[in-house]
Order: C-alpha cells, then structure tokens, then sequence
C-alpha cells in the first residue's frame, strides 16, 4: 500500500530576474496515513513552499507529488481547488476566519464549496464545533471569541470537510504561551484519534511535540526521523 | 464537478452587501439616478409627442388644405397667405365639393384689418369662410352661434370673434351678441365668441361669411384657400392626386411644377411632428442612458475597491475549495444585485418625478413602459458589464498571494 503523501524528487524554482532561486530542491519525502509530523526550518528555509505544495495551493516545478497515490503535480486549478476541499483541512497561524460571519458559518465554509446541502452543512458544522469544545459559541462572531477560540473554530473548519490531513502553518504563533499549549494538546488529541497531521513551525521545541521531525534548510531535507531522537 | 449553485452565491452576496449597507446604497445611487432620469426625460420626450399629436389633431379630423401659390414646400400648420395672390376659384371649390371622398370643403381667405368698437380700436385677422368652418378645423363658438348657409347666401355683414378679439374690445362679462364692430370701416354685428384655442392668431381672428369679406374687404372673387375634410385618413393621399389633376385641368397648366396651388394634408403633418419629437426623445434618453453609465463606472469602482479589501477572504474562500468561477459568481452576483436594487428604485422615482413634472411642473410626461423595461435591463447588465471585470480580477487572484495580503 502507497503512502499517504509521497514527493518524488521534488523541486519548486521561481525566477528571480537571472537568478533561478531553488526553494526546494529534490525533496524526497513521504508521510504516513495517522503520523503527526512537523517541518521545521527557519524562514527562507523552503518550508512555507513546501507547505503550499503539500496543500495543493502550489504546483512543484519538477518531480512528482502523489497523494494518496494519484499524481497530483500536474492539476489544473480548479482541479486543485477540488483536491484541497475534498482532502485538506487548513489551519492558519493568523485564524483566517471569515470577520462577518458566526462560528457555525465560518465552519460550514468549506462544505459550501463541496456542494453539500444547507442543512447538512448546518448540522455537521455544529458537531465539529462541539468536538472542538464551542458547542455553545456557534453563533459569535469572530471578534466575540478570544484567540485561543478562534483558532479551535478554524481547527473545526479544517475538520469540517472530513480531509485526510490537517496541515497546520505556525497554528500557535498568533497565541499566548498557555493557549499555544492547549492547541498543541487538542492537536494531539486529535491526532490519537486518527487524523493525520503536518504542522508547519519555526519554533524547535513546538516541532519536537510532534511524532516525526522533518527539518528543512536551504530547500533540502537535513533531518527526517523521531521527534524524541531529534537533537536540535 | 461539483460547483455551488446559483443561490448559494445569492446568499453570500446578499449577506455581504447587508454588511455594508452605507456603501450599497452609495453604489446603487448611480444607477438609481441614471434609471430615474431616464425614465423621466423618455417620459417627457413622450408626452411631448403626444401633445404635438393631439395638438394637430386638434386642426381638424382628416384635414387637406389646397392654398393658393406655387408649391415652395418647407411650410407646416400655417402660412401666411396674405400677400399671396389667390387663385383658387368658385369652380374650382364646386369641383372639389363633388368628389366622393370628400365630406364637405369650404372656402378661406384672410386679412389683417383695423376694427373699432365704441371708442377702442384694434386690428385682428379678417377671416372669411364658409358655415362649414367649425366642423372642419374643429374650432366652434363657445356663445352664440357661427353663421349659417343662408347668412352667407345674403352676404350678411354679421361676424364670429375670436377669445382676444372679445377680450381686447369687451372685457369679460360683457354680452357682445347683437353688438356692432367695425371692420376696415363696415358694420358688422357679432353673433358669437369662438372657444379659445391658445394660439394668438386663432384667438384674434374675426369670423364673417365669405361673401361679405369678398365684398367689403377684399374685393376679391378668388379664395386664399380651401379646406376640405376627407372621408378618411387612409385614402387622404388618393383625394390628393385627385384634387391636384382636376385642379390642373381646371387651371389648365400641364403639370405640378406649373402649378398655381399646392396640397397640404395632416398626414404629412403628422409624420413629419411625430419624427422630430421621436429624434428628441431619443436625445434625452441618450443624456439619460450617459448617467446610466457613469453610474456603472461607480459600480465598477466600488467592486475593485472591494476586491482589494476582501483579498484575504477570497484567499481564504480559495484555501478552502473556492474555484474561480465561484468567486466570479460572488461578486458579479453581488454587482448585479446593487444595480438591480438601484434600478428598481431609480424605476420609483423616475416615474414620480414623471407625474410630479405633469402634476406641479405643467409638463406633459407619459411613462412608457418599454422605457421602465429598458431602464430595467439596462441596469442589469450595467451590474454585470461594469461588475465583471473587478469579479473577473478576484477569480484571478493567486490563493498563495491572497492569503499573505494584510
């Protein structure tokens, strides 16, 4: 059985004037249904980019990207709007919750997009929220919940399209060191309950939370292995 | 493929403009005023047309004038046939009166002529003319009486005066019938007041048979003119080429260019009134459809400032799943919806402003529903003409950049 995610000689360049810079070069990289793995890596280190492409928000330049077996490197765009709705769940260091719109709203947005139908959309939105412990915010706003709140919110968003993978970018980094810990332990939570999770950070000891170290630098793989064997 | 459907972008416009209520209204404002002015100024150009309509109309019901004089063209509802030898004959009128397509036909030659009554002089327009007159210009006395076959067979030196002719000489509430006025130095006894028709030369003309102006006045035996009322308006171009050969025989001249005469009739008249009101109803809905359009143009502004505001949320509906095509149906839908509701308004006002112009401003304004129709497509595609390109540069917008946008 084929991995869940698997990067074959990957490479993104971007042109840069006469300058070809080479964001991530020949990656090899393939991650498991149900491991918790983090990428870590300063900034400019390539991480951001192949977070995207992970995301299918990005194509690569060259190699191949199979999730869940299928190539997807070479979609069109709307093809890879479909793979991200269907198979990604997104969670953002700054939230990204939509400012009008209630909780339950916010979390029902992805399953527009899916085509599913208004009042299942409604009742799926208000399980995620329990899951995630909001159960009775469901109709404040943004602005009426604290950061801590918001990002849970948008981890019930992410989770509201049934994805195989939470890709998580720096999801503590807008948050107070008491509430990035409890984001960390309902990511672990979540993950001992069978979903499968990257999580995109700078910080060294938030990676070190994780099952699987990735460490990225100069757009090339220097470490991949446990978190516990990982020496920072 | 699947795609959301039409009401679920409906939803999401309709909650984002609810949103922003100050600035929907502002951004419908131009289109609300340009499908106002529209509407009121086609209305107006309309009911210009309906009262030149119904003011020619008001000549007389399926009217042919044969005037004396060769055919020069260019002259309308009424020519100045005072210094115009006369030509047309008693015969020529018996002729005319035989044709079987003509109802009746009565003679007219007019004067300016001096007219005293006690000791307050005036001049006003002699008009001398058969008992028909009224029937066929449709313009009667509104005391008294015109005068009759038998006035005319006598040569009675009795006279018709118009509403100014009555003012100027006897002031309201004075009985003129049974009075004596002078005319060029003649008595004459009035025995009516015409209705008041709102042009000077109507209300100052002096009516008096014809056979007493050709006696005391002119000293004519040829009329200025002849009006003759056809049997119908269809076949008045027929009883045209008829009167003009018989007219020709008559006369004996061997074609129209010779002639000493030429034919005028309402159809004519009337096609020619009804193509300049049409072409100036079309020049103030023009200067009302430029408005329509600057009022798109604000549309447009509004969108793209919108776009570039709502970057993150577009980034963040496209993270999520979002296709091009379905933020381009957001805010197209979203344009379209404003210019609708400005155009549903503006459709409100345009038509009070309507009655309001006939009810306070004295204007003549008829609403056409085809211009409410056209105001109304017109604002649709407005929205989407001048929403399409700022939806079109949002459906664009790369999901990576989009989302990093502060």
């Amino acid at each position: 059985m084929s991995s869940m995610i698997e990067l074959l000689k990957l490479s993104r360049h971007y042109q840069m004037g006469p300058t070809t810079v080479k964001a991530i070069d020949l990656i090899d990289l393939s991650i498991e249904e149900g491991e918790f793995v983090s990428i870590v890596g300063p900034s400019g280190s390539g991480k951001s980019t192949l977070m995207n492409i992970i995301g299918c928000l990005d194509s690569p330049s060259d190699g191949a990207y199979l999730l869940d077996g299928k190539d997807v490197s070479n979609l069109s765009k709307n093809e890879l709007a479909e793979t991200r709705n269907r198979s990604i769940g997104f969670v953002f260091q700054s939230f990204n919750l939509l400012p009008r719109q209630s909780a339950r709203e916010n979390v029902e947005l992805p399953m527009i997009y899916a085509g599913i139908s208004p009042k299942e959309r409604r009742q799926r939105a208000v399980e995620m929220l329990e899951r995630v412990g909001l159960g009775d915010r469901s109709d404040h706003v943004p602005n009426e919940l604290s950061g801590g709140q918001r990002q849970r919110v948008a981890i019930a968003r992410a989770l509201a399209g049934q994805p195989r993978l939470i890709l998580a970018d720096e999801p503590t980094g807008a948050l107070d060191s008491k509430t990035g810990v409890e984001i960390m332990e309902f990511f672990r939570q979540l993950n001992d309950s069978g979903v499968s999770l990257i999580m995109v950070t700078h910080d060294n000891e938030l990676a070190a939370q994780a099952n699987r170290v990735v460490q990225i630098k100069d757009g090339k793989v220097l470490w991949d292995g446990k978190a516990e064997e990982w020496v920072q | 493929m699947k795609r959301i459907n039409a009401r679920e972008s409906l939803v999401m416009s309709l909650r984002s403009i609810a949103s922003n209520k100050v600035r929907a209204f502002l951004t419908a404002l131009g289109v609300m005023i340009g499908v106002a002015a529209v509407i009121a100024l086609v209305a107006l150009g309309n009911g210009a047309q309906v009262s030149v309509q119904e003011s020619l109309q008001s000549l007389g019901s399926n009217l042919l004038i044969v005037y004396s004089g060769a055919p020069k063209g260019g002259s309308l509802v009424r020519r100045n046939t005072s210094n115009i030898e006369p030509t047309l004959t008693e015969e020529d009128l018996e002729m005319i009166r035989s044709i079987p397509l003509v109802i009746q036909a009565t003679p007219e030659s007019t004067a300016t002529v001096q007219v005293k009554y006690s000791n307050l002089n005036t001049t006003a327009t002699a008009i001398g003319t058969g008992p028909e007159y009224p029937e066929i210009r449709n313009f009667s006395p509104i005391y008294g009486s015109f005068f009759t076959q038998a006035e005319l067979d006598t040569r009675k030196t009795v006279a018709v005066i118009g509403a100014q002719v009555y003012k100027d000489l006897f002031g309201e509430g004075v009985d003129p019938v049974g009075q004596k006025i002078r005319l060029d130095g003649i008595n004459f006894t009035v025995i009516g007041i015409m209705e008041e028709k709102g042009d000077s030369t109507s209300d100052s003309s002096i009516f008096i048979p014809i056979t007493a102006y050709q006696r005391y006045i002119s000293g004519e035996k040829e009329y200025a003119l002849v009006n003759v009322q056809a049997a119908e308006l269809d076949s008045m171009r027929d009883l045209q080429y008829v009167i003009e050969d018989e007219l020709l025989a008559l006369h004996r001249l061997p074609s129209l260019d010779m002639a000493d005469f030429y034919l005028a009739n309402q159809l004519d008249l009337l096609s020619t009134v009804q193509g300049v009101t049409e072409t100036f109803t079309l020049l103030l809905g023009s200067i009302a459809a430029i408005s329509l359009v600057v009022g798109g143009i604000g549309i447009m502004n509004i969108m793209l400032v919108s776009v570039t505001e709502r970057t993150r949320e577009i980034g963040v509906r496209m993270a999520l799943g979002a296709k091009g095509r379905d933020i381009l149906g957001q805010f197209i839908t979203e344009a379209i919806i404003i210019s609708l509701l400005g155009g549903l308004v503006g459709i409100g006002l345009g038509v009070a402003a309507s009655w309001a112009a006939t009810r306070f401003g004295g204007m003549a304004a008829v609403v056409s529903v085809d211009s409410i129709f056209l105001a109304f497509g017109f604002s649709v595609i407005t929205g989407l003409f001048f929403g399409g390109y700022p939806a079109y540069r949002a459906s664009r917008l790369d999901p990576i950049e989009a989302l990093r946008y502060e």
